[in-house]
């Protein structure tokens, strides 16, 4: 019975996700937990999401020159820029660099605590084990998707600017009117960053749930952080349609 | 990494993350932060608007003023209602102001444009502007263009070039 068995796990990731709302509690030692995941699968991501965002700014901006040229607009390409990068690419690269990168790890930590023994020794010694080791990473990848987000953004725009205008030829204040006049802050802007925020709460629940699940042995281990992987990345962008159709009317 | 150089590190990546946040949103947004923000409404009754869409620009020469906040269809006239969402700051529009729906270049945007007439007398909100020019539908324009002389043979089309040659040929 695959049906009963899939809408049990639906059931049993959406219970873990109550018992990750419920135990979070803002005491010191939360903090203090939160801080240094922010650190770790944040600050740490900082890099690889910079360096992302830069190369699709290149190619968004060469991509879209190449269209554009066909009907002598090429002045608009910046406009094609902003709009993808607020309303799909940022949000959704970002969250796949954030799966990749912190979603693997959540996933191995959780796993390998589940392998030595240590989640069940934090519950035997009356603690929380979901508040302990899940909310922190929750919390962090909910603040921290959205920042890398941005930084996603602010990149490849800059790199997008470089190409557009230094390399292409396209007037500067062309290219950053364009894209003022074509992307709003309601609209475009704030709705990058809900989108992203939502990213980050979905792939660190499915980071956490698959980790904190996972078999106690050294292979479970390696099976929970493949399976963080693929099944957030893949929730990441079912989610990013169901989202763009909600959010986005014109 | 614990303790102090841990919290500097993470009071680093949020202030700049902040700040990066921060520039975006000035320098490649529109900056309409304002939610609702002020304004007052004016309506205008046009026999078809063609292309044109809710927040579409309002526009006196070529300056944007407001945006169309609604379009409805009178159920009796059978003409189209736009509502105009005009900026507080432009509420001494004359009377006679009168509207037509345009369009930016040959394929671009239709939006509204208001040129104000004379009159002491003000638009108040909620006002109905009475001198519309209704959108002018480009292809319907070709299509006349090109099937109106199709009867005979002195078509619209050969009186661009000069007379002469017409009469010429047969």
């Amino acid at each position: 019975m695959p049906f009963v068995a899939a809408t049990r796990s639906l059931g049993a990731a959406g219970l873990f996700a109550l018992s990750v709302l419920r135990a979070s509690k803002p005491t010191r030692d939360f903090f203090a937990e939160l801080t240094r995941e922010i650190y770790k699968i944040g600050a740490r991501s900082l890099p690889i999401v910079a360096a992302g965002g830069a190369f699709v700014g290149l190619s968004v901006t060469l991509l879209g020159y190449r269209a554009l040229e066909t009907y002598g607009a090429t002045g608009q390409v910046s406009a094609l820029l902003g709009l993808g990068l607020y309303r799909e690419l940022g949000p959704v690269l970002t969250a796949l660099l954030f799966v990749g990168r912190a979603g693997s790890s959540i996933a191995a930590e959780l796993g390998l605590m589940r392998a030595t023994d240590q989640i069940t020794a934090l519950g035997l010694m009356a603690i929380d084990p979901v508040a302990k080791t899940v909310a922190p990473r929750f919390w962090a990848a909910v603040i921290c998707v959205p920042l890398l987000t941005g930084f996603f953004i602010s990149m490849a725009i800059a790199a997008g600017y470089f190409e557009a205008v230094h390399v292409i030829g396209i007037d500067s204040g062309t290219f950053w009117q364009t894209m003022k006049d074509s992307v709003d802050f309601r609209d475009d802007f704030l709705v990058a960053f809900i989108k992203a925020a939502i990213f980050g709460a979905v792939s660190a629940l499915v980071a956490a749930y698959v980790g904190f699940h996972a078999e106690p042995t050294i292979e479970g281990t390696s099976v929970a952080t493949t399976r963080a992987v693929v099944n957030a990345s893949l929730l990441v962008l079912m989610f990013n349609f169901v989202l763009s159709a909600l959010l986005f009317r014109s | 990494m614990r303790g102090p150089r841990l919290e500097f590190a993470v009071g680093a990546f949020l202030l700049l993350a902040l700040a990066s946040l921060l520039v975006l949103a000035i320098a490649s947004t529109n900056n309409k932060w304002g939610f609702g923000g002020d304004s007052y409404p004016l309506k205008a009754r046009f026999s078809t608007i063609g292309q044109l869409r809710v927040a579409a620009p309002v526009k006196i020469g070529g300056v944007v003023v407001g945006q169309v906040s609604d379009i409805g269809l009178d159920p009796q006239k059978f003409d189209s209602i736009v509502t105009l969402a005009i900026d507080s700051r432009y509420k001494d529009l004359p009377a006679d102001t009168s509207a037509g729906i345009f369009t930016s270049g040959l394929l671009g945007e239709s939006y509204i444009g208001l040129t104000p007439g004379g009159d002491v007398e003000t638009l108040k909100a909620g006002d109905e502007i009475a001198l519309t020019q209704s959108a002018v539908d480009l292809m319907q324009l070709v299509g006349k263009y090109m099937f109106a002389g199709g009867g005979d043979k002195t078509a619209p089309a050969s009186a661009s070039t000069s007379a002469t040659p017409t009469e010429e040929i047969p």
